[in-house]
């Protein structure tokens, strides 16, 4: 029995959303988290720019092998952002709700004129506005390193691909802030949320992809005598592996800082004829290559966000 | 070292190993002979002579005349003889030249021959004719005389002559003409010929030694001989077809011969296939039709016929021409032809190579097209519908679960 509600439901949400941002840039343990991020990005951008001045004299896109160059025993900063990033993301989130509840104050912040919309709107735009605050510091300090070390400026197409990176980061980190705060609403002890948030992580970006071929093997079993069983069971197994947004973020940095990607999927030889490879596609093109991916992890943010919201809303908050 | 010989030498010189030898021959082989040489002397006559081998000769105009004589003593003492020429008409000029310096008398030692040569130079203007003349030798009270007689002839004029093998070729202005000519002084001296071309505006004419390499302005050739040249002649680009005649000369002295030479240019059509607007690159979305203009032109100087397209494009691609067929493009003139392709459904973003190629009668030109495909938008409106659901997904959510 749905009742007619009295002003916006977004009464409070910037209050919210600044106070939130603000509380996590004074805490300790955000602190340490950036200090980590910052610390091994600046180490792989250090290597990666070593490594580019050693060994490649001409690129038409030298700043976007800044961010994939990898040099031993380093990954490489996209690499680096993959991993790191949902670390951020979890420590922003994880203690978002069931942290007011086990200080008291979720009743208190409720008892001023706000909905428990704005509240929970608010916790996940705020851990936003720290993520964005975080990646564009990370990306303009990758930027201004590299045209100090190498001394070149970036190109037009260089900064219009680094800046749809930055989106597709904000997007992925925004996914592991969605999950953390799913976690936070349904456990109430904030080291189980804590713990689950971390789960989830390890076994999508680590276990993910091992367990996608056993998965499609046993759902699609190859028949010898057909090779298209083969080409759907590739095909099966890359759907599965796609659940993981770690995959997906690994496809988009691809599409994005590898301008000569031209598909993400399985390619047939007929396809490739005649054509010719190594040449650059326009950034439009990489962008439609990468935008089923960046919509998909989209969609997952709202859903994520939902399953929040609508849990939270009926969630008995007196304690 | 010191060989065995030089050693001989040494131990035994020279003269003490020959002298008797000599001595021994002497003896042995003179005796009968000098008793039948003297036996002979004193049947032969005795008395001085002054001869020559042949006394009536001729010479062309302008020439100096030279005679052998020979003054010879026989069996007398040592005559001196006073020389000279009687009989020359006036303007003549003689000398008589003995041991190499000009001579006035001459001593001929008893049983010796002394060696005169007379040189007798015409005028400029002699006519042609017979002119009779003595050498007189005065010796002593004896008079010598010598008549001789001298034809005046017509002089022979330098002649040389030029000859092809072969003086008519046929070709394309891209061709090379290469004439074989033979050059031949037929004259009756030694000439130093120069070589001269007349060829139409732009054509280059070089004459080049048989099988040599270098380029001549000139050649000697020796009286009665002959040398190969080799006549390249290089028609300018451009040039239409039509026969040309290169003229070719060759002047020694007074004497010139010229050649003609003929050249038969045919014409030849050539291709040049460019793309829209010069540019060899365009865009195409996957399994979409796109047309571009391609410029055909005949830079040649023979129409092209007949000319047919095709290309080779990546599978699943679709090209089609319009027109299929051009039946004739005159020379410098172009013609647009529309190429209409259209990527398969399936490809790939990205750049593509499909090779079109204008083929006609004896012309052909291909053009390496470059076709960046773009994939269709069709997918992005699906990923904005993802999005849009999730988001109804969230409206829901709210309106149910909204609380006040």
């Amino acid at each position: 029995m749905p009742r007619q509600r009295e002003g916006s439901p977004f009464t409070g949400l910037a209050t919210v959303a600044l106070k939130e941002a603000a509380d996590h840039m004074t805490s300790a343990r955000i602190h340490l988290v950036l200090l980590l991020i910052f610390l091994t990005a600046v180490g792989a951008v250090y290597a990666a720019i070593g490594e580019v001045t050693a060994t490649i004299g001409e690129d038409q896109f030298l700043f976007l092998r800044l961010f994939t160059t990898a040099r031993d025993p380093l990954p490489s900063f996209v690499a680096f952002l993959g991993f790191l990033l949902p670390l951020v993301a979890i420590a922003l989130g994880f203690d978002a709700i069931n942290g007011e509840h086990n200080r008291r104050t979720l009743s208190r912040v409720l008892a001023q004129p706000i909905y428990r919309d704005a509240l929970l709107a608010g916790k996940f735009v705020g851990g936003l506005i720290v993520i964005a605050l975080c990646l564009l510091t990370l990306w303009l300090l990758v930027t201004g390193m590299g045209i100090l070390l190498t001394g070149l400026p970036p190109s037009g197409e260089e900064v219009l691909r680094g800046l749809a990176f930055l989106l597709a980061s904000f997007v992925y980190a925004g996914v592991w802030l969605a999950v953390a705060l799913v976690c936070s609403t349904l456990f109430r002890a904030p080291a189980t949320s804590a713990l689950a948030a971390l789960t989830l992580w390890l076994i999508l970006t680590l276990f993910w992809s091992m367990l996608a071929p056993l998965v499609a093997g046993a759902l699609a079993p190859i028949d010898p005598l057909d090779p298209m069983t083969q080409v759907h069971q590739l095909e099966l197994q890359k759907a599965f592996a796609r659940i993981s947004p770690n995959v997906l973020y690994g496809e988009m940095t691809l599409g994005l800082l590898n301008p000569a990607t031209r598909s993400l999927g399985l390619v047939f030889t007929a396809q490739l004829q005649n054509a010719l490879l190594g040449a650059p596609l326009p950034v439009s093109q990489s962008l439609m290559l990468i935008w089923p991916q960046l919509a998909g992890m989209i969609a997952a943010l709202l859903v994520l966000f939902t399953i929040a919201y609508v849990s939270f809303q009926r969630q008995e908050i007196r304690a | 070292m010191i060989s065995a010989p030089s050693l001989v030498a040494r131990i035994f010189p020279k003269t003490l190993l020959i002298v008797p030898f000599v001595a021994a021959g002497l003896m042995a082989a003179t005796p009968p002979p000098a008793l039948a040489q003297e036996a002979a002397k004193a049947e032969a006559a005795k008395g001085l002579w002054l001869t020559t081998a042949y006394p009536e000769f001729a010479a062309q105009a302008g020439d100096t005349v030279k005679v052998d004589l020979s003054l010879a003593n026989a069996g007398l003492p040592p005559q001196r003889v006073e020389l000279k020429v009687d009989g020359l008409p006036e303007g003549w000029t003689w000398e008589i030249d003995g041991g190499g310096r000009a001579v006035t008398a001459a001593m001929a030692a008893t049983d010796k021959t002394v060696d005169l040569s007379l040189n007798v130079t015409p005028p400029k203007d002699v006519k042609t004719g017979s002119f009779p003349f003595e050498v007189t030798g005065n010796a002593d009270g004896t008079q010598l005389k010598l008549p001789l007689t001298l034809t005046m002839r017509e002089s022979e004029p330098a002649k040389l002559s030029l000859k092809a093998d072969l003086p008519a070729l046929r070709g394309t202005p891209k061709s090379s003409f290469d004439f074989q000519v033979t050059a031949k002084n037929d004259g009756q001296e030694d000439s130093t010929v120069n070589l001269l071309a007349k060829a139409p505006a732009g054509f280059q004419v070089t004459f080049k030694e048989g099988y040599g390499t270098q380029e001549l302005t000139s050649l000697p050739i020796e009286a009665g001989k002959s040398k190969n040249l080799k006549v390249s002649v290089q028609p300018p680009d451009g040039v239409e077809a039509g026969q040309y005649p290169v003229a070719i000369a060759a002047t020694g002295g007074d004497a010139t011969a010229e050649l003609q030479l003929a050249l038969d240019i045919t014409g030849q059509p050539k291709l040049a296939l460019s793309g829209p607007g010069g540019r060899l690159s365009g865009q195409a979305t996957a399994g979409e039709k796109r047309s571009f203009t391609f410029t055909l032109q005949n830079s040649g100087t023979a129409p092209a016929r007949d000319i047919g397209f095709s290309a080779s494009p990546p599978s699943g691609w679709e090209v089609k021409f319009d027109p299929e067929k051009i039946p004739e493009i005159a020379p410098g003139q172009t013609s647009d032809v529309s190429v209409a392709m259209t990527p398969s459904d399936k490809a790939i973003a990205g750049d593509y190579v499909v090779a079109v190629r204008a083929n006609g009668d004896g012309a052909s030109d291909n053009a390496s097209f470059r076709v960046t495909v773009e994939t269709s938008t069709v997918w992005g409106v699906t990923g904005l519908g993802v999005i849009a659901a999730a988001v109804m997904v969230l409206g829901f959510g709210i309106s149910r679960y909204g609380r006040r």
